[in-house]
């Protein structure tokens, strides 16, 4: 009834699932026909299934669910359960499917895969990492063998032809950032055979929560190498003798840095007197900011490491070297500086891609998360996605305590020591989850010192952390893992082979203790969710401290708490509840940060848009060489006879081509300066939106005009050398390699919207 | 200006928003035309009339031009969007005392739809208290400065049924304004602009042609000229000063950006010449309100020495230089005011520099902070004279004519007219921008 109420009244998360509940008798019924059938048949049922169009009527919809059910307990050993078959319709219908952990979500987005690639579709299935991109598609390979349907997968260590052969399978899996790569790296080919990312088609989304609203805040950039850069040795030098907190000042989020009074004047009488904060000349303070950075933000084998003589980086969130990633705008060059190495070449942002756009290319677009109701109106309103909720297979019968909130966080690390000996004397599995790899390392050292051996995970390795991961549920284990640890991993009671369980169970399951509530309670939901798979028995609680980030950062007045215990444990309610307004804060900054990237980036959006349409006609419709034509006939007459007209089509592509892209880039660069001060167009009473909007146009406007009449100029003077024509004389250059980085990583990136927020704050205004 | 309207109607999305919110200003102009039950509408037309010729001061005046004359009218939307208006700056007063409010701030888009929600109530109460009020007034014949008799507009008077009727009244005017409450969000929802300031903007807009009549058919036709005259060329006045800004030059030098220059920098802070927009106007009017609710309260008998002074130097309608010099100090001590509690040049330029920001030429801190001091200060000056000359120049140049209580081109209308207006332009332009700009294109 209430159910019934809600999707009336069209709230989110109430996608009805009656159609399919009736589907499955006939389901049922026809399994037992196909069961007598053999393999070869199967896969004949499969591909006449193929010869019609989306959508499923209802009686294909039953013959699909009765084939896939079929050819997964053939394949696999597992038999398909109804929930999972509900969620595969929920997810043909182009739904979210909110599934628990454990109910099989792999093999339901697999199953719906099949769906789609039967009727001709191309389906991507978008996972958070490699790992379980390459897992899930190994995995799966069987049963989209019989049904026969192919099946690829893509890693950062894939190469082109690689990658072209993934994309050229009817299913292939890859981590939304090597996607979104191959889409950016595409956007600056010069030649049709040079594409790897086939057209869009259809999206399946695993984590759909993590992919669609988690990472969706920060965007995908591609960087290319642009030319050699300058050392800075001397500007190395001068900073390494400033004295930190008298010469400059570090934040105490360690994000920022910048001189002090003292330290201005360090700097100038050290570079003679000069007056760093001229009108004229601003590089030098660039360059003075940018070694100061170096010198005092990042640090030798925490941020980076320095290995054949190159500075590599050190993803930050996990703990482990990336390849291919570079500081961007003159950073990598101060730190080189700073190692006395010699420097690489500089790079420039060519390009950006948004999750959301990244998404949204596809046409039909569906998923399946443990964690989907939170986000509902956040999926609607950036995708246009509905949820539907599955519920469990079994019940779910997990014991969920209420958090302990402590004073302080040495009292809070007590608490849990203790609690982690009562529950290990008990031969209980224990899963701690904590907020970053520091704090699980810490913790782990702390418990090992209390005489509690135990495994630590900081998602440093994600195929080797997936193997211990799914060991959690053994009998006496301790495993401290970060949120992102072991993702997509079940644990299962008793270890992976579930050899011990009865043991195991009759302690109680798997124990969970989250050390600190995280900003959103999805976060939270997803490590409780560890325990209790398929009805196992399990528990989980979190324990807090009013010293945690999530509530200084939040809620940084927030004093005068009593506490009611020797041992520090405040259970004063009102101050129970502070901790989930602290998160509820949190979850609103996230949201507007989110949302913020999105409004900023429509703009830019319609504006790629029409470059890369420009970019299509010109690279496979020859528009170039067209437009060149009219616009310098004589040369192109002369070099058609001199050349031939295939020479000059291709020189003229390359040379359009090269214009558009240096065009882009510049604006781009335009654009991402204009964004970094445009919070403060906000004490003007202006909305910061609308001003970055209004400076947007008119610096894009005859945007392809001119980047046309400089292509024209260039190819007034190419000049033949031995039959073709010579473009990289004439100035023509392309990157010579190209590298990634995502914004979280980026330094200078300062939360624009927090400067926005705490402007707000100071003129008091919302 | 003219082309980007021309370009909006010819985008989709744009023209239905577009529409929508002119529909829905026009069922919310009906509504304030049409009268509650019970109303004559003939003999309260009439009374309007009466009342207007005999020029009797009408301290609802301000109440009834925000809501479009409807108040006067008693009609349907007489409450206007006043209660909303008043709710809200109640609730955003109290969120600043109230820790509960507080918290629910902090939590972003769900606690302020909580608050809203609160918002909503407050109204509703405030709605039942003001359309009481105004009924209990229209009865007594005290709306109308007694110039006419109350049984006429309220036939029902002294018959059986008043109260079951008055009830009813009490009860059309409070839905009434939950129902332009609604109206308000869903032109902030679906169309353009701040649906509650546009709503305001209609009924200020709404008075004007019978304000232009009245001064049509009372005065020479030169008269009338001149105030058409006078009029555009205050508000092209007022749109011209409301958009100047001094444009502070910032740069962020935590780059290497190579060889790329812009022609111009797009960094800067715009600080407007008038700062503080109009509310400096409406704080100053509002506490010149007090001295004639105090004459209210003491009643006027002449003998009263306070009530004398009060009659003589602060009557709203004697135009006595007192009042009006104080009026003028008022606005432009609360210009400064506003400008000083809401910019603080200190933290303005300490969040610059934290994050690498300069003035070129001027060193980051307390010489960039003092800087920034000195041009707000210079630039306020201007901006605070302007406001309070806004405000007067009505009242001293049609003062003595007798055509300042129809003037419709108050210095307080005008104001909230340009700023209404510049505002909901700017957005129009803004999705344009967003959505459409192959128009800009070529």
């Amino acid at each position: 009834m209430a159910e019934g109420v809600r999707r009336l009244l069209g709230k989110p998360g109430s996608v009805s699932l009656q159609p399919y509940i009736k589907l499955l008798k006939t389901i049922e019924e026809r399994e037992e026909a196909l069961r007598k059938l053999s393999d070869a048949e199967l896969t004949e049922v499969a591909t006449e299934l193929g010869n019609a169009e989306l959508p499923y009527d209802r009686d294909d919809l039953a013959e699909l669910c009765a084939l896939g059910r079929e050819a997964a307990r053939r394949t696999l050993g597992e038999r398909p359960f109804d929930t999972q078959l509900i969620g595969m319709m929920a997810l043909l219908d182009g739904h979210v499917a909110e599934m628990a952990t454990g109910e099989g979500k792999t093999l339901t987005g697999a199953l719906a895969a099949v769906g789609f690639a039967l009727r001709g579709q191309r389906v991507h299935v978008l996972s958070v990492n490699d790992y379980l991109a390459r897992r899930d598609a190994e995995w799966m390979r069987p049963l989209y063998t019989l049904l026969g349907v192919e099946v690829g997968w893509i890693s950062q260590e894939s190469t082109t032809e690689e990658r072209r052969a993934a994309y050229a399978a009817d299913i292939t899996y890859a981590s939304v950032s090597e996607l979104g790569f191959d889409v950016l790296r595409d956007r600056l080919a010069t030649d049709v055979s040079e594409l790897v990312v086939p057209e869009p088609n259809v999206a399946i989304i695993d984590e759909a929560d993590s992919v669609l609203v988690d990472e969706a805040r920060v965007p995908l950039v591609l960087a290319g190498a642009a030319e050699p850069a300058e050392s800075d040795a001397a500007m190395a030098e001068l900073v390494r003798r400033l004295r930190p907190g008298i010469d400059y000042k570090v934040d105490d989020d360690g994000r920022n840095v910048h001189l002090t009074d003292t330290g201005i004047n360090v700097v100038e009488k050290a570079l003679g007197g000069v007056d760093l904060f001229s009108a004229e000349d601003t590089t030098l303070l660039s360059r003075v900011n940018l070694a100061l950075h170096a010198h005092a933000l990042l640090h030798r084998d925490v941020h980076y490491v320095v290995r054949d003589g190159k500075v590599r980086l050190i993803n930050e969130s996990r703990g482990r070297i990336a390849l291919l990633q570079r500081w961007p705008d003159g950073l990598q060059a101060a730190v080189e500086a700073k190692e006395h190495l010699t420097p690489s070449e500089t790079g420039e942002v060519l390009d950006s891609i948004t999750v959301q756009s990244l998404v949204l290319r596809y046409p039909i677009r569906c998923g399946m998360t443990g964690t989907a109701m939170a986000v509902a109106e956040q999926l609607r309103e950036f995708y246009e996605l509905e949820v539907a909720v599955i519920a469990p297979n079994k019940p779910n019968i997990r014991i969920d305590e209420e958090d302990r909130l402590y004073a302080t966080a040495e009292e809070k690390e007590e608490a849990v020591v203790e609690k982690v000996k009562e529950v290990h004397a008990t031969g209980r599995p224990i899963l701690i989850g904590t907020q970053d790899v520091a704090e699980s390392e810490r913790l782990a050292k702390r418990l090992r010192r209390a005489g509690l051996e135990c495994v630590v995970l900081n998602a440093k390795n994600d195929a080797e952390e997936a193997a211990v991961i799914a060991e959690a549920g053994t009998y006496g284990r301790i495993t401290v893992s970060t949120q992102m640890a072991g993702r997509g991993t079940d644990i299962r009671l008793g270890g992976s082979d579930m050899r011990d369980r009865d043991r195991v169970v009759k302690t109680g399951g798997l124990y969970v203790i989250g050390y600190g509530r995280y900003p959103s309670s999805r976060l939270d939901d997803q490590l409780r969710g560890r325990a209790g798979r398929q009805g196992d028995p399990g528990g989980s609680v979190f324990y807090v401290s009013v010293e945690d980030d999530l509530i200084t950062t939040n809620l940084p007045e927030a004093k005068g708490y009593r506490v009611s215990s020797a041992d520090g444990e405040i259970t004063d309610p009102a101050w129970k509840e502070m901790v989930n307004h602290a998160q509820r804060i949190a979850e609103g900054q996230l949201l507007e940060l989110h949302r913020n990237t999105w409004r900023y980036n429509q703009i830019i959006d319609v504006q790629r848009s029409v470059v890369l349409e420009q970019r299509r006609a010109v690279l496979h419709e020859d528009l170039g060489s067209r437009q060149l034509a009219v616009d310098c006939p004589e040369t192109y007459q002369r070099l058609v006879e001199e050349v031939g007209e295939e020479e000059v089509a291709r020189a003229a592509r390359l040379v359009t081509l090269y214009h558009l892209d240096r065009g882009w880039a510049d604006h781009n660069a335009f654009l991402a300066d204009l964004r970094e001060g445009i919070h403060l167009r906000f004490l003007g009473r202006r909305d910061p939106l609308d001003e970055f909007n209004r400076d947007a146009v008119p610096a894009f406007k005859g945007f392809l005009d001119e980047a046309r009449a400089r292509a024209a100029e260039m190819f007034e003077k190419l000049e033949v050398v031995d039959g073709r024509l010579d473009v990289a004389a004439a100035g023509v250059k392309r990157p010579s390699t190209t590298w990634t980085y995502m914004v979280q990583d980026q330094p200078f990136s300062t939360d624009l919207e927090n400067i926005v927020g705490r402007v707000k704050n100071l003129m008091g205004r919302d | 200006m003219l082309g980007a309207f021309v370009r909006a109607f010819r985008t989709p999305e744009l023209r239905n928003k577009l529409l929508f919110t002119l529909f829905i200003l026009t069922i919310f102009r009906l509504g304030a035309v049409i009268p509650a039950p019970g109303i004559d509408s003939v003999a309260i037309e009439k009374c309007v009339q009466q009342t207007a010729e005999t020029g009797a001061s009408n301290i609802y005046a301000l109440i009834n031009l925000f809501s479009g004359g409807a108040l006067l009218q008693l009609a349907v939307f007489a409450l206007g969007i006043m209660p909303y208006i008043t709710a809200s700056i109640i609730l955003n007063l109290l969120t600043v005392v109230v820790p509960r409010l507080e918290a629910l701030k902090k939590e972003g888009q769900a606690g302020q739809s909580k608050i809203t929600q609160y918002t909503r109530y407050l109204t509703i109460a405030l709605a039942v208290l003001q359309s009481t009020s105004v009924i209990a007034m229209a009865r007594t014949g005290q709306l109308f400065q007694n110039a006419c008799i109350p049984e006429e507009y309220m036939p029902f008077l002294h018959t059986s049924y008043e109260l079951p009727v008055l009830i009813m009244i009490v009860f059309v005017m409070t839905a009434g304004t939950c129902v332009i409450m609604w109206f308000g969000e869903l032109i902030t929802e679906r169309g353009v602009g701040n649906g509650m300031s546009l709503l305001i903007f209609t009924q200020i807009i709404a008075e004007f042609p019978a304000g232009m009549m009245r001064i049509w058919s009372e005065n020479p036709a030169w008269v009338f000229a001149l105030v058409c005259v006078a009029g555009v060329v205050l508000i092209t006045g007022v749109v011209f000063i409301e958009q100047a800004q001094r444009r502070i030059p910032v740069q962020y030098a935590k780059r290497m950006v190579g060889r790329r220059m812009y022609g111009g920098s797009s960094t800067y802070i715009p600080l407007k010449v008038n700062q503080a927009g109009v509310i400096p106007v409406i704080f100053a009017s509002s506490l010149l309100y007090l001295p004639t609710l105090v004459v209210g309260l003491l009643g006027a008998e002449t003998d009263n020495k306070v009530v004398d002074f009060l009659n003589t130097y602060f009557n709203p309608m004697g135009n006595h230089p007192v009042y009006l010099t104080t009026f003028f100090l008022l606005i432009v001590g609360f210009a400064f005011f506003y400008v000083a509690i809401t910019f603080n040049p200190a933290e303005v330029a300490d969040n610059m520099k934290k994050y690498g920001g300069f003035i070129p030429s001027i060193r980051p801190g307390r010489p960039t902070a003092e800087y920034l001091d000195y041009v707000l200060t210079r630039l306020t000056t201007p901006g605070a004279l302007y406001l309070g000359v806004i405000a007067l120049l009505p009242m001293v140049a049609l003062g003595t004519s007798g055509a300042a209580a129809n003037f419709p081109f108050g210095g307080v209308s005008i104001l909230i007219m340009v700023g209404v207006g510049l505002d909901t332009v700017k957005q129009i332009e803004s999705h344009l921008q967003q959505r459409n700009y192959e128009g800009f294109l070529r």
